[in-house]
């Protein structure tokens, strides 16, 4: 070798900054996502974007490095600052997407499909590309002094630091601090490792100073801007900022008025009795006697105040979130009552241990936007709440109401939300108004709300002026002749309710994701055609490990209830099996389509694994089996890529292609089981088309054509 | 890489990059802070259907397109084309509305939730709706039926004589077109109002008042009652939020008042827009001026709906304000409506302050005057009330 060794110091300072750079890419993409999830009301079309634009422009960014490499392009000092670059971007991109949230969209409006992809393209697009560009162009730096440096070493090292920003994220930063300072953290050592080998690389650079100072700036100056970039577009003051463990917690004050927002969306606001009349008393009047015990899960404004004027003996209120009952007794938005109880646990999970039977069981919870708010609309809790009813009690939830006409989308949801009660109670009664209220009982239920009132002496003022008005019998009658006794019914693993959530959204939005599909179905069906054998069983892979994280982490929202704070963890787990899988797969490379066949079958067994467990009802037995299914899935797949690399011969050209058909599997992986599989097909169905997809690439593996140049 | 496929990633990076936002930023962003319709081209059904009929005000132009003139955005249509509002299409170089006897939501509703307060209170009135309207409110109620398309939505059968019929039956006072923007379905209201006045029904016109001085000097004689929703101030905000401009709708408040008809305005107070409390001033200086003090005005308190739904409801502080404010500038009768506030809901002589009518939400309200007059000082109370 003709070139200068590099010193050790170097050598273990640029190991330092790729393993910094894989700390900063993890985190900063975890709250991209936790940011643009709540800027947007992000459902799961959001997440799938979010991922989609992730990898492919990631990928972009990797195949620019390479050119940037041919045309001699590369050195230690350019390594030094695109990495200051990114350190100093990345606390910077979540004031970005907050700011410019606010400055691109009218303040306060909701946005559909396309402008979300665009705005995430725009803001996010550019940092992923830096980083897909930084790894191999860490490689290239280092094969500039060192010709045919290994490129496994800095492989494992980017992972190595993959998986501690995944750890960080999930053990520390989400626990005690806020995006803007967890960034500001994540990204420092990155940020001061970019100035040594700024230093390094040209111990005299004038321009150090000026790099030193960027970096205070692009660190430093974010997390001082925390408040404005929250307080952007929103009357009043902002009197409460907190991340929970489940959601961004936002309290303003305005004109007198107290208003909560969850994840960005106001959720609560004081003098908001019109709502809580119509949650609490449409179910309560039911009852022939005063209630004993009521279970109220999820509360809004002044829903405790009413409920109090039926003076029950006990109250409980289950909310998962701590931090969110705290906010709301603190601010006045719910009041104390002698014989309240509040139960921090998820609903569902309560519901499954305790043996005490209720008078009435409120759900005051919104219409479900994500598979996680649909849990507690399917058939398998509703048989929950059944059992847990008195005889004579009263089950009562809504969905988002409509002023004069039920629209076709609505109408699907009402329809299956109807049916599916059906299933677990013997009479549903529907009441328009500003929610659509689902009465259900094993009993007789009236829809003469204000008379049952009358005769109980309570007089709540918006039920008694305003309910014959909006809830005419005539209203009433054309409600209930709208739905439709076919309708599916929503399951646990077959969430078809939020299939009609999903086109409603595209409704509202008046668009469809048709033509971004079409578009991507064509460019797909070129490639797939265009791409080798070795290629398309890397796509398969790349699809199943990313459709397999996106359906672990939708599997574990429906099951658990939650999934912020273990987002990192799932995150984690699929990095961490990538890494010994890639080394493994390295030392087993000889066994060339043996080695990929029994992946493969690996793989479906895994899938299988977690098929078997969600038919048996063991889906809840601990949060750590979906870790170790991640693990074990992404150890496989890790497994894979240098074996198919061996297979087809490891030149540049091979390798880059391998990558493009592992990224762009990962991509439309991530797409296709969030936003179709999953919500057209079921949990079920789309676990079993991913093994379909591994049985295709295993009948692929075993053609003799494959690799038969090499074995 | 080879320099082709370098070039070749490079364009499709700048694509993803500049490409598909670029509709959307136009669409969505910088040019969408204005959010006023435009004409569907090559819209248009290539038959008429049974609910179509000729439009009432158009003009031909050349090359067989023609010029709708019943509101201000005046649609330029060529053959095929479809109206801001949806509702209208040029067919074989003649307006056609397609909203004719078929509506999708009829209802029958107290007159106090139109809002009409000053008009028959405690009667109903029976309410129809078609589809289509030529705002594009981000806050929208009933987006479902304004924003679609005639054929897109469930409807009814019911021609002006059998709409009649039923109004008739239904027991109500009056026939409320309302719900989406009875301007979009014109010919239709205008139709049924002329029925409906013949058989003693009054009508109402609950609108956003976006409609050329042409058109609505001809539809006054068969109208009795209008609430217009002023919606902002700020021709601005109008095209932020609404896709409309504010100055039709001024001269259409100006119309019906010099005409006679009985007119309230609604004023919803959305957090951020319309909360502005020099723009509020404004307005009801420009209402006492133009009006007179007797015009009642709704503040109606704003619930996140539609596509606006990042926003607090309005502060209840914040409507008591205005109402005081509105009184101090002159105007007489100020209610607060969508709101847990009992008192912005009755009706107190402005002369002695004496409670006239109190008003329970849609419930028949309990009426304290005497022949129009307030029993305490004999101060005549501007409306309709028998």
């Amino acid at each position: 070798m003709g070139c200068k060794r590099l010193p050790q110091t170097d050598k273990h300072l640029i190991h330092a900054l790729i393993a910094a750079t894989g700390v900063s890419s993890v985190v900063t993409q975890l709250y991209a996502i936790r940011e643009l999830l709540s800027q947007f009301s992000g459902n799961e079309f959001v997440i799938s974007l979010i991922i989609f634009v992730w990898l492919i422009l990631g990928g972009l960014g990797t195949l620019t490095a390479q050119t940037a490499n041919r045309f001699r392009g590369v050195s230690l000092t350019a390594l030094g600052w695109l990495s200051l670059l990114l350190a100093c971007l990345s606390p910077g991109l979540i004031l970005a997407i907050r700011f410019l949230r606010t400055a691109l969209f009218t303040t306060g409006v909701s946005v559909g499909f396309y402008p979300v992809l665009g705005f995430i393209c725009l803001v996010v697009g550019p940092l992923t590309f830096l980083v897909g560009f930084l790894l191999p162009y860490s490689l290239y730096s280092l094969r500039r002094k060192v010709p045919g440096y290994p490129g496994s070493r800095v492989y494992i090292t980017d992972n190595l630091g993959d998986v501690s920003g995944g750890a960080l994220f999930s053990f520390l930063l989400i626990l005690f601090f806020t995006p803007l300072q967890a960034l500001l953290l994540a990204n420092l050592p990155l940020g001061l490792l970019s100035l040594g080998l700024i230093f390094l690389s040209a111990r005299s650079n004038p321009l150090l100073l000026p790099a030193a100072l960027l970096l205070v700036a692009g660190l430093g100056l974010p997390p001082l801007l925390s408040v404005q970039s929250l307080s952007t577009g929103h009357s009043g003051n902002l009197i409460h900022y907190q991340e929970s463990k489940y959601q961004r917690i936002e309290v303003f004050r305005h004109k007198g008025q107290v208003t909560l927002f969850g994840d960005g969306g106001p959720m609560y606001s004081s003098r908001s009795s019109f709502l809580a009349e119509e949650l609490v008393h449409y179910p309560l009047a039911q009852l022939d006697e005063a209630p004993q015990d009521v279970l109220l899960i999820s509360a809004r404004s002044d829903m405790l105040r009413e409920i109090e004027k039926y003076d029950p003996d006990k109250v409980t209120y289950v909310e998962l979130d701590p931090a969110l009952t705290r906010v709301q007794f603190q601010y006045g938005l719910l009041q104390e009552y002698p014989g309240l109880r509040i139960i921090h646990q998820d609903a569902r999970r309560y519901l499954s241990r305790t043996k005490q039977t209720f008078d009435a069981v409120i759900i005051s919870f919104p219409q479900p936007q994500t598979f996680k708010g649909n849990r507690l609309f399917t058939r398998e809790f509703f048989h929950m709440v059944q059992k847990h009813l008195s005889p004579s009690g009263v089950f009562s939830f809504s969905v988002r109401g409509y002023a004069n006409y039920l629209s076709q989308s609505q109408e699907r949801i009402v329809s299956c939300l109807h049916r599916t009660a059906s299933q677990s109670f013997s009479r549903v009664l529907l009441l328009p108004g500003r929610r659509t209220v689902f009465l259900c009982r094993n009993g007789p239920l009236t829809a003469n709300i204000p008379q049952r009132l009358r005769e109980r002496g309570i007089r709540p003022p918006y039920i008694q002026g305003y309910f014959s008005g909006t809830v005419t019998q005539e209203r009433i009658s054309r409600l209930q002749e709208r739905i439709t006794s076919s309708a599916p019914v929503n399951r646990d693993l077959d969430p078809v309710l939020m299939r009609f959530v999903f086109s409603q959204w595209f409704a509202k939005h008046a668009s469809s994701p048709l033509t971004f599909f079409a578009l991507l179905g064509g460019l797909g069906i070129v490639y797939l055609l265009l791409s080798s054998r070795e290629e398309l069983v890397l796509f398969s892979t790349g699809f199943l490990t990313m459709g397999s994280e996106i359906l672990i982490i939708f599997v574990f929202q429906i099951v658990f209830g939650y999934v912020y704070s273990m987002l990192g963890l799932i995150v984690t787990a699929f990095l961490a099996g990538l890494l010994p899988g890639a080394l493994y797969g390295e030392r087993l490379q000889y066994r060339g389509r043996r080695m990929l066949m029994a992946t493969d079958l690996g793989l479906i067994s895994c899938l299988g694994l977690l098929l078997l467990l969600l038919s048996l009802g063991w889906a809840d037995c601990s949060k750590w089996i979906y870790l170790g299914l991640g693990f074990g899935i992404a150890l496989l797949c890790g497994m894979q890529f240098p074996v198919a690399l061996a297979l087809k011969g490891d030149t540049d050209s091979v390798a880059s292609k391998s990558f493009s058909a592992d990224l762009f599997g990962a991509a439309l992986g991530a797409l296709l089981i969030s936003v179709a599989l999953i919500p057209y097909l079921g949990v079920t169905l789309a676990i079993m088309a991913l093994m379909g997809l591994k049985i295709f690439s295993i009948s692929l593996v075993g053609t003799p054509a494959l690799g038969s140049n090499k074995r | 890489m080879n320099r082709r496929t370098f070039l070749a990633s490079g364009a499709c990076l700048a694509l993803s990059l500049a490409c598909p936002p670029c509709p959307w930023i136009r669409n969505e962003a910088w040019a969408a802070r204005d959010v006023t319709g435009e004409v569907f081209r090559d819209d248009a059904p290539d038959t008429l259907w049974k609910w179509s009929k000729e439009a009432f005000s158009y003009s031909r132009l050349d090359q067989g397109r023609v010029l709708c003139n019943v509101c201000p955005h005046a649609c330029v249509l060529s053959p095929g084309d479809r109206s801001v509002c949806r509702n209208k299409i040029n067919h074989q170089g003649s307006l056609y509305t397609l909203a004719y006897g078929n509506p999708c939501s009829v209802h029958l509703d107290p007159i106090e939730k139109k809002p009409l307060f000053h008009f028959l209170p405690g009667t109903s009135a029976y309410s129809l709706a078609t589809t289509g309207c030529n705002f594009r409110c981000r806050n929208c109620q009933n987006w479902q039926i304004s924003q679609k398309k005639p054929s897109q939505v469930r409807h009814q059968d019911l021609f002006p004589g059998e709409a009649l019929k039923e109004a008739s039956e239904s027991g109500a006072s009056s026939v409320a077109y309302t719900y989406s923007e009875p301007i979009a379905f014109i010919e239709y209201m205008a139709d049924l109002a002329k029925l409906a006045r013949d058989k003693g029904l009054a009508n109402l016109l609950i609108s956003n008042g976006f409609i050329n001085d042409t058109p609505l000097r001809e539809l006054c004689p068969h109208i009795q009652a209008a609430n217009i929703n002023l919606k902002a101030f700020s021709d601005e905000i109008y095209r932020t939020l609404n896709g409309g401009r504010l100055e039709p709708v001024l001269e259409t408040l100006r119309t019906l008042h010099g005409e006679g008809v009985h007119l309230e305005i609604t004023n919803l107070v959305v957090p951020g827009y319309t909360d502005d409390r020099d723009m509020v001033k404004k307005m009801c200086d420009w209402i006492t001026d133009q009006l007179g003090p007797d015009c009642p005005l709704h503040f109606l308190r704003f619930i996140p709906r539609y596509k606006l739904d990042r926003l607090p409801p309005t502060p209840i502080p914040l409507l008591k304000d205005f109402r005081q404010l509105a009184r101090n500038r002159g105007i007489r009768y100020v209610y607060i409506g969508n709101a847990p506030v009992p008192e912005g809901l009755n009706t107190y002589c402005h002369h002695c302050g004496e409670l006239i009518i109190r008003r329970r939400g849609y419930q028949a309200p309990e009426l304290g005057m005497e022949k129009g007059r307030c029993p305490s000082c004999g101060t005549e109370i501007p409306g309709v009330w028998s």
